[in-house]
C-alpha cells in the first residue's frame, strides 16, 4: 500500500507573497493610513531643515531677501581659518572630556553611595538632581552672580578675606573652567539618576553571592555592579557626548563667549558669529560642521562601545 | 567537614520577630534539610548561617568557633541560591573560579580547580559559555561548581531546585545526593518540597512560624510526628485528621491516620463511606471518601482500584500506624480500648 498526501494545485500550496499577505491581513491599509503623516512630519522637521542648512551654507545671506549670493565653499574656508572657531572646537572638546571623565565618574560614585532605598538617600538624590531641573539660562545667571567679582558671593568671600576682588569670569585663564564646573554641576544629577535606576535593578543575590565568594565592597563594585550597569554607563556617556557638543545657554549668561571670545562652544560660536551678526549662510556652515561632528561622534561611539558590548 | 550550631538564635526585622529562639545542632557531614511552609523562617535561618543576615540575639558556632559576627567569607561556607546567582557577564569558568580569584589564588591553581570541578559536574565542554547560553540544569551545576571549588566547611542550599522542571528536579536531586556522598561535606538545604526533604536528608528540621517543630530522620518524622503540624506537613497526600466526638472517644483532640494506613475492607468495616472521586495514578489510586460520621478521608489503594466515584466501600484504619494529638497539637497515645 502506498500512502500519499493529497497534492493540491501548486498555487494553493505556495506561500503568498509579502504584498499579497499585506493586502489580506490589513497591514497595507495600516501602512497607507499611518506612514504618510510620519514621513511628512519627519521630512518637514528633520530632513528638510538639514538639506536647507547644507544649501544655505553655500551662500552669503543676511537673512533678508532672496538667497542669491552663491559663494561655494567660502563659508567653510573662513571657518577652517578662523582661530576663534578653533578655540570653540577645542572648548567643546574640553567640555566633552570633562563630561566623560569628571561628570560621569562623579555621578557614578554618588549613585553607588545613594542607590539604596533609604529616606536620607532619597533626600540627597533630590538635592543632587535639583540642578538638572533648573533652566540652563537660570543656571547661568545664578552662577554668574556667584562668580561676580563686584556683587557676587566670590566678592563677599574676597571682602571677608581682605583680598582683592577676583573676576574669574573675566579671566581668560580661568573663565572656561568655571563653565566646565557649572556644566558638570548641572548635569551630573541626571547621569546619577540613570545609574541609580540601573543599580537598583542589579539582583541582590548577585551582590550576596559576591559577598559569599569573598569579594570586598570595592571588588563587588568592580566585578559585579559596574559590569551589570555597563549598558547604563554607555548610554550616559552617549548623552554626555552629544550634550557636551551642544552646550550653549549656560555660556551666554555666564561669559557670552568672552573674554576675547575665549569661552565659546561650537553652538555659542554659531549663535554669535552666525545668527547675531546676521551671517546666516556662515552660521549654516557652522551648523553643518556641528551636525557632522555630533553624528560622527555618536556613530563612532556607538560602533566602538555599544555595538561591541552588544547592548545599550 | 564541620559541625554547625545555633544557640538560642533570635532574629527580628524591625518590630517583626521572624525567629523567636532557635537552638539546633547540625552534625559533621550530615545532610540537613530545613523544611516548612512559606514564611516559616527556613530561608532566614539559612541566611543567618551564611552571614547574609545579622543574628539579633544568640550565637552561631561553626566547628566550635563563634562566628556570630564573622563575615561570610570568614565562616568557611558556600551557598547555592534559588536563582543560581550566576554573574551573567562572566563565562562558566570565571563564575566557578570567582571565589578563588577573590581569595588571591594563583591563576594556575584556579584553572586546575575549575577544571576539576567542571569535570565532576560534567561542565568541561561549557567552560567558555555565558550563563545566558545554558539550560536551567547546567546553570544549577555551575552554581554548585562555584560552591565546590572553594572547598567550604559547610554547603548551604537555598531551594536550589525550585526553578527546574519536574524531570530535571528529580535528576538534580539524585546528583546532589551523589555529590554529598562523594564529598562527605556538611550540607544544609532549604526546601518547601517535602519529597526533596524526605529523599535527600539524613536529618530534617521542620520549621513553623520561626520555631522548630521537630528534628529527626525522614522516617522518624514520618512514623512518629511529635506535633500535629509535622504530621500534616510530612507525607503526601497529607495525613487524615479527625476531630470531634470520634477523636474524643479515643482520648485525643485530633486523631490522625495516613491515607496509606487506611485499608479497604469488605467485612466488618470500621467506617463505611462513599467514594466521591478518585485519582488514578497507575501505581496507586487516591480515593476521596465521604464518611458520614467523620467527614472526608483520603485513602491510598495500591495499584488501580478501578473505583471512579459513587461506590460505597468499607474502611479500616491500621491501629498501630495511627496517631493522636492533644489540644495543644502535641503527640499523645490513642486509647483504642476506650473506643
Amino acid at each position: 500500500m502506498t500512502l500519499t498526501t493529497p497534492a493540491g494545485p501548486p498555487a494553493a500550496r505556495r506561500r503568498p507573497s509579502g504584498f499579497a499577505r499585506m493586502r489580506t491581513d490589513g497591514s497595507l491599509t495600516a501602512l497607507i493610513l499611518f506612514l504618510p503623516p510620519a514621513v511628512l512630519l519627519f521630512t518637514l522637521f528633520v530632513i528638510w531643515p538639514i538639506f536647507s542648512a547644507v544649501d544655505l551654507s553655500f551662500y552669503k545671506w543676511n537673512g533678508y531677501g532672496d538667497v542669491t549670493n552663491f559663494v561655494g565653499l567660502r563659508n567653510y574656508e573662513i571657518l577652517v581659518k578662523n582661530s576663534i572657531f578653533h578655540q570653540s572646537l577645542f572648548n567643546s572638546l574640553k567640555l566633552l572630556l570633562a563630561s566623560i571623565f569628571l561628570q560621569i565618574p562623579l555621578a557614578l560614585v554618588l549613585a553607588l553611595l545613594l542607590y539604596r532605598k533609604t529616606s536620607a538617600n532619597t533626600a540627597f538624590r533630590l538635592i543632587f538632581f535639583a540642578p538638572y531641573i533648573l533652566a540652563e539660562i537660570a543656571t547661568g545667571l545664578i552662577w554668574s552672580f556667584i562668580f561676580d567679582g563686584d556683587y557676587g558671593i566670590s566678592a563677599m568671600v574676597a571682602n571677608k578675606l581682605g583680598t582683592e576682588p577676583f573676576y574669574i569670569l573675566a579671566d581668560k585663564q580661568w573663565a572656561f573652567w568655571t563653565i566646565i564646573i557649572v556644566v558638570v554641576w548641572k548635569y551630573f544629577g541626571y547621569h546619577m539618576m540613570i545609574f541609580i535606576a540601573a543599580l537598583q535593578a542589579v539582583p541582590s543575590d548577585l551582590v550576596e553571592a559576591a559577598e559569599i565568594d569573598g569579594a570586598s565592597s570595592l571588588k563587588t563594585i568592580w566585578y559585579v555592579k559596574l559590569p551589570m550597569i555597563m549598558h547604563a554607563i554607555k548610554l550616559s556617556v552617549l548623552f554626555a557626548i552629544t550634550g557636551a557638543l551642544q552646550v550653549f545657554d549656560i555660556i551666554i549668561p555666564l561669559t557670552n563667549g568672552g573674554p576675547s571670545n575665549s569661552t565659546h562652544s561650537i553652538v555659542s560660536y554659531l549663535y554669535t558669529f552666525g545668527l547675531a551678526r546676521m551671517n546666516v549662510g556662515f552660521g549654516a556652515a557652522v551648523g553643518v560642521v556641528l551636525f557632522a561632528l555630533c553624528v560622527g561622534t555618536a556613530f563612532t561611539y556607538k560602533r566602538m562601545a555599544i555595538d561591541k558590548g552588544g547592548q545599550l | 567537614m564541620a559541625t554547625l550550631e545555633f544557640k538560642h538564635v533570635n532574629k527580628t526585622f524591625g518590630a517583626v520577630e521572624v525567629i523567636p529562639d532557635v537552638s539546633l545542632f547540625i552534625p559533621h557531614g550530615s545532610f540537613t534539610v530545613f523544611v516548612g511552609p512559606s514564611g516559616c523562617g527556613k530561608s532566614t535561618l539559612l541566611r543567618l548561617a551564611a552571614g547574609l543576615e545579622e543574628i539579633s540575639e544568640g550565637t552561631l558556632e561553626i566547628d566550635g568557633a563563634d562566628v556570630t559576627f564573622a563575615r561570610p567569607i570568614e565562616r568557611g561556607i558556600a551557598m547555592v541560591f534559588q536563582s543560581y546567582a550566576l554573574y551573567p557577564h562572566m563565562n562558566v569558568a570565571q563564575n566557578i573560579g570567582f571565589g578563588l580569584k577573590m581569595a588571591g589564588k594563583p591563576k594556575a591553581e584556579i584553572t586546575r580547580k575549575v577544571q576539576a570541578a567542571a569535570e565532576t559536574l560534567q561542565l568541561d565542554a561549557l567552560l567558555e559559555r555565558k550563563p545566558g547560553e545554558l539550560s536551567g540544569g547546567q546553570r544549577q551545576r555551575v552554581a554548585i561548581g562555584r560552591a565546590i571549588v572553594r572547598e567550604p566547611k559547610v554547603f548551604l542550599f537555598d531551594e536550589p531546585l525550585s526553578n527546574l522542571d519536574a524531570a530535571l528536579r528529580t535528576q538534580m536531586r539524585v546528583e546532589l545526593a551523589q555529590l554529598h556522598k562523594r564529598l562527605g561535606a556538611t550540607m544544609i538545604y532549604v526546601t518547601h518540597d517535602q519529597v526533596e526533604a524526605m529523599t535527600l536528608a539524613d536529618q530534617i528540621v521542620v520549621l513553623n512560624k520561626g520555631r522548630i517543630e521537630q528534628v529527626g530522620s525522614p522516617l522518624e518524622l514520618y512514623n512518629h510526628p511529635q506535633t500535629l503540624f509535622v504530621a500534616g506537613f510530612i507525607g503526601s497526600p497529607k495525613m487524615n485528621f479527625i476531630t470531634g466526638e470520634y477523636a474524643s472517644r479515643l482520648g485525643v483532640a485530633t486523631f490522625g491516620v495516613r491515607p496509606e494506613h487506611v485499608e479497604i475492607v469488605t467485612s466488618s468495616p470500621h467506617w463505611t463511606g462513599t467514594v466521591q472521586f478518585s485519582e488514578r495514578l497507575g501505581s496507586d489510586t487516591y480515593l476521596h471518601v465521604d464518611v458520614p460520621e467523620i467527614g472526608r478521608l483520603t485513602v491510598r489503594a495500591v495499584g488501580d482500584a478501578a473505583l471512579t466515584g459513587g461506590e460505597t466501600i468499607g474502611l479500616a484504619p491500621q491501629a498501630a500506624a495511627s496517631h493522636g494529638f492533644d489540644a495543644d497539637g502535641q503527640s499523645c497515645p490513642v486509647r483504642w480500648n476506650a473506643h
